[in-house]
């Protein structure tokens, strides 16, 4: 079969509309406005003005991979049991559900005369001051994430043989020494693509923080936003943008390390 | 007397229904606050603080809104036209990619996992700044660009195994009963591959009606329905945006589900 | 069975796949309602060989002679030859019907005689009355017998079966090999077998082609490939021999396992170091006192008809089939007339293991 050249359109479409605009980037990142080169931009997006706002982005999507992992572990690994496809399918189907409706969602319950405080208030409590706090932005993380922890993991347990803990118990393991010397080490591969999934939408996130944080919660996701949308400075921006890829190979490339195989490949 | 047997059956029973307890927190959480929101789109007030009686005025308002109707236009039309294309490159890159040689294919694949895993942001930043360079001015035309080229991933995604598991035999078949090699393309190839074709395309038209990162920063004269989410979320919580968002969410919900039914989610 | 007129012929045709070469410099005719066997492990060429004649294949070099035209570079749609598939390769979105109907249909013939065509077919492969089923729904006995209609129904001048019983449990192949014999008499149509199973060689063919590494060892009719193997591998491959190493001492005079043993084989050098097969069924066991050889017997198996026996007599093995049983451990004698040592000469390839025994 000699169809090789099928591919052409495909090649070419992905050459121009996702590669060389990735160059661009680069290429945006180390030059003036003028176009002369420099490498000011780097220095810029790391002013003591947004440090603190990369290191924010990184915390919170450290704390909302983490609340992810010990939220989700336990659902894949009770899912992956007996349970029927039609719950497996609930729990999943979110998260290919837009994740700007699922936000807006937590918004009315968050509100200040949204959902919750109308209960509490009406149970004689003081109304909270909910939406625009650090902890609304993440929740909505959480809540938008949740599913792309539990999958990986999920898949992973769902595979795995088990014979292998019938073997265990077999050669004397309880219950609590099968789970933690032979399930947990099986699922790694999971968990790191589950980490991975969650990790990276979570840093780069600005819809989430602007429409939970109502303006107090400032992300790189946000600083990128403002940098092109309201044209302050794009080469900043690219370099912002090159810096957070750049942090994001390598983290995924040390989780990586973790999963050699790449088992818990289900990015898709 | 209770035998360790019953004991043990008691605790297994217990623990069955801490499990069940689990997840049905679990699926609370992630589908309470979007049953609110759909419930709230049929509220007669407009306050989110108390039901006053059913109304469909929301989805009146919605359908006599110019903006709404236009941005509703936009979307349907960006992702119809970029599920035709990508459909149609990513199974002709498919077909390429199959008869290729293994370092080839293995580039091209790689390619593909390009927009996977580039954060959305990145992607929109970089097709922006190219799109500026080259002057074109930032409307639908380029968005449906950018739609193609994160669709086409999931179409070749949905193919390419398809073609692995086919028979490489089939071909040669049709060719040994007299086909000549386009009409055994279309006579026997196609046909075998066609439910990855359709699931593909499907898929394609989801993350297309679903999209917000990427629209938002590669349109400028025009908006999809995400994008005028966005904007109304920017200035507080609007009934007619709740009733918005019930009709995308069911519309990305019964899409999902009969891509669901197609291939079995768990193994996308 | 076959007429003598050479229907296809292979000229000096080799082939590599980037940089191994899987054909040498092969020559090979077939002739008109012949049916030809190649034989050979996997990974001997000979399936390569078969998508050279369909035409999936071109030759690295030599040619493809059809009728004494050179259809060396025909595409297989322009060929008058069809192929049952090693896992059949039916079309899954078509139905029993329409899977034999498609060679038909593209040849655009009319409805009646296609549905007249495709009912004699499937009263040839006893399948009436699955026209409408879906080849999913099929067992693999089943599948086969479509895949095999389907080739048929256009009456190739040759058919190609790429080891196409592999699928299939040991009786089912059993009956299919005979049907297949069957259907090929009835037919007419010259058949091009592959398989790695000599059984199935040895039962069905007219002719059977031996291959191994690319090349072909021997070309003969069954009887003639099993009672006088060229070669050693011929001879491993086709039955489980007794192979060993001997030396002609002179013509009709062969030493081996440190005896002298009469035999029919004559035109070798004096002193020419030999390989000489003896086949399990040929070796008689008698009296101790009237014996060529006295040994031990090691181990028994009973396989059915005979029984197995290991007799070891010093340093050599042997593997003898007898119908009445020895005790382990008995002395027994060993007798083997001339006309049943086969000696051939020495290639460079030699004995996978010196001895009787089989590795």
């Amino acid at each position: 079969m000699k169809r090789s050249w099928y591919a052409t359109p495909y090649a070419l479409w992905m050459l121009i509309f996702t590669i060389v605009p990735l160059l661009f980037v680069v290429y945006f990142a180390f030059t003036t406005r003028d176009g002369a080169f420099t490498v000011e931009n780097f220095g810029k997006s790391f002013r003591p003005v947004s440090l603190p706002v990369v290191f924010d982005s990184f915390r919170l999507a450290f704390f909302c991979t983490v609340i992810c992992l010990v939220v989700g572990y336990p659902a894949a690994y009770f899912l992956s049991g007996r349970s029927g496809r039609a719950v497996v399918v609930l729990i999943l189907l979110p998260m290919w559900m837009n994740f700007l409706l699922r936000t807006y969602a937590m918004m009315t319950l968050l509100e200040r005369n949204g959902v919750i405080n109308t209960i509490l208030e009406a149970v004689g409590l003081p109304p909270q001051t909910l939406i625009g706090t650090e902890a609304a932005v993440l929740l909505g993380m959480v809540y938008n994430f949740l599913p792309f922890m539990i999958l990986p993991i999920y898949t992973v347990l769902k595979k795995m043989d088990r014979r292998v803990i019938e073997a265990a118990e077999d050669l004397g393991a309880p219950p609590v020494k099968v789970f933690t010397r032979v399930v947990i080490p099986l699922s790694v591969p999971g968990v790191v693509s589950g980490v991975t999934m969650v990790f990276m939408p979570a840093v780069t996130t600005f819809a989430i923080s602007r429409m939970l944080g109502n303006g107090n919660v400032y992300l790189i996701g946000d600083t990128i936003e403002n940098y092109f949308i309201n044209f302050s400075n794009r080469n900043v921006g690219s370099a912002l943008s090159l810096v957070l890829m750049v942090l994001i190979v390598i983290s995924i490339g040390l989780l990586r390390k973790a999963d050699p195989k790449g088992e818990g490949g289900a990015l898709w | 007397m209770v035998t360790s047997a019953a004991r043990r059956d008691l605790r297994r029973r217990s623990s069955g229904g801490f499990k069940t307890l689990y997840i049905v927190i679990l699926l609370v959480f992630l589908y309470l606050p979007i049953l609110v929101m759909i419930g709230l789109s049929f509220n007669a007030s407009e306050s989110r603080a108390q039901w006053t009686g059913f109304t469909l005025d929301w989805y009146g308002r919605l359908f006599r809104d110019a903006r709404i109707i236009s941005a509703l236009e936009v979307t349907v039309t960006v992702a119809t036209l970029a599920t035709v294309i990508s459909t149609v490159i990513g199974t002709l890159a498919a077909i390429g990619m199959h008869s290729m040689k293994q370092g080839w294919s293995n580039l091209l694949t790689n390619v593909a996992y390009l927009p996977m895993t580039t954060p959305d942001i990145v992607t929109g930043v970089s097709l922006m700044l190219m799109f500026v360079f080259v002057r074109w001015p930032l409307s639908k035309w380029t968005m449906l660009c950018a739609h193609v080229a994160f669709d086409t991933p999931y179409v070749l995604f949905s193919v390419l195994p398809r073609l692995r598991q086919m028979n490489p035999n089939l071909y040669e078949a049709a060719l040994d009963l007299g086909c000549r090699p386009t009409k055994a393309l279309f006579k026997v190839i196609l046909p075998e591959i066609l439910p990855g074709v359709i699931t593909g395309a499907l898929l394609a038209f989801t993350m297309s009606l679903d999209d917000f990162v990427i629209s938002y920063f590669t349109s400028n004269t025009d908006q999809n329905l995400s994008m005028i989410v966005y904007s109304a979320a920017k200035l507080g919580v609007e009934p007619t945006m709740y009733a918005l968002s019930t009709l995308m969410f069911l519309v990305i919900l019964a899409l999902l589900l009969i891509i669901n039914r197609r291939s079995k989610l768990e193994e996308i | 069975m076959y007429d003598e007129q050479r229907l296809i012929e292979l000229r000096g045709v080799s082939k590599s796949f980037g940089d191994t070469q899987v054909l040498y410099d092969i020559d090979l005719y077939i002739r008109k309602r012949e049916f030809v066997t190649l034989l050979g492990p996997s990974g001997c060429g000979k399936t390569t060989m078969l998508r050279i004649i369909g035409g999936f294949e071109m030759p690295t070099r030599g040619s493809v002679i059809f009728e004494d035209k050179d259809i060396t570079g025909v595409p297989p749609y322009r060929r008058r030859v069809n192929t049952v598939f090693q896992k059949y390769a039916l079309f899954t979105h078509l139905n029993v019907f329409d899977n034999i109907a498609f060679g038909l249909k593209l040849r655009k013939l009319p409805k009646a005689e296609i549905a007249e065509r495709v009912g004699r077919m499937l009263r040839l492969v006893k399948m009436e009355g699955y026209e409408k089923r879906s080849v999913e729904s099929l067992s693999g006995g089943q599948q086969q017998r479509i895949a095999i209609a389907r080739a048929l129904v256009n009456e190739p001048e040759v058919l190609l079966l790429d080891e196409p019983l592999g699928a299939l449990d040991l009786k089912l192949r059993q009956e299919m090999q005979l049907e297949l014999k069957s259907m090929q008499q009835e037919l007419g149509i010259t058949f091009l077998y592959v398989t790695h199973d000599q059984e199935e060689a040895l039962t069905m063919s007219d002719t059977i082609v031996v291959m191994k590494g690319g090349r072909i060892q021997q070309i003969g009719d069954p009887k003639r490939i099993y009672d006088e193997p060229k070669n050693a591998f011929v001879a491993d491959f086709i039955g489980q021999s007794n192979l060993l190493s001997g030396v002609m001492l002179e013509d009709e005079l062969v030493m081996m396992a440190g005896k002298e043993f009469p035999c029919v084989d004559e035109g070798f050098e004096k002193n020419e170091v030999v390989d000489v097969v003896v086949r399990p069924e040929d070796i008689m066991v008698v009296g101790t006192d009237v014996g060529m050889l006295e040994g031990v017997v090691e181990s028994v198996l009973f396989k059915g008809v005979h029984y197995e026996m290991m007799v070891a007599t010093g340093d050599m093995r042997w593997k003898v089939h007898s119908t009445t049983m020895q005790p382990v451990g008995s002395r027994v004698g060993l007798s083997i007339v001339p006309f049943n040592i086969h000696i051939m000469r020495r290639e460079a390839v030699t004995l996978p293991a010196e001895g009787g025994e089989k590795a």
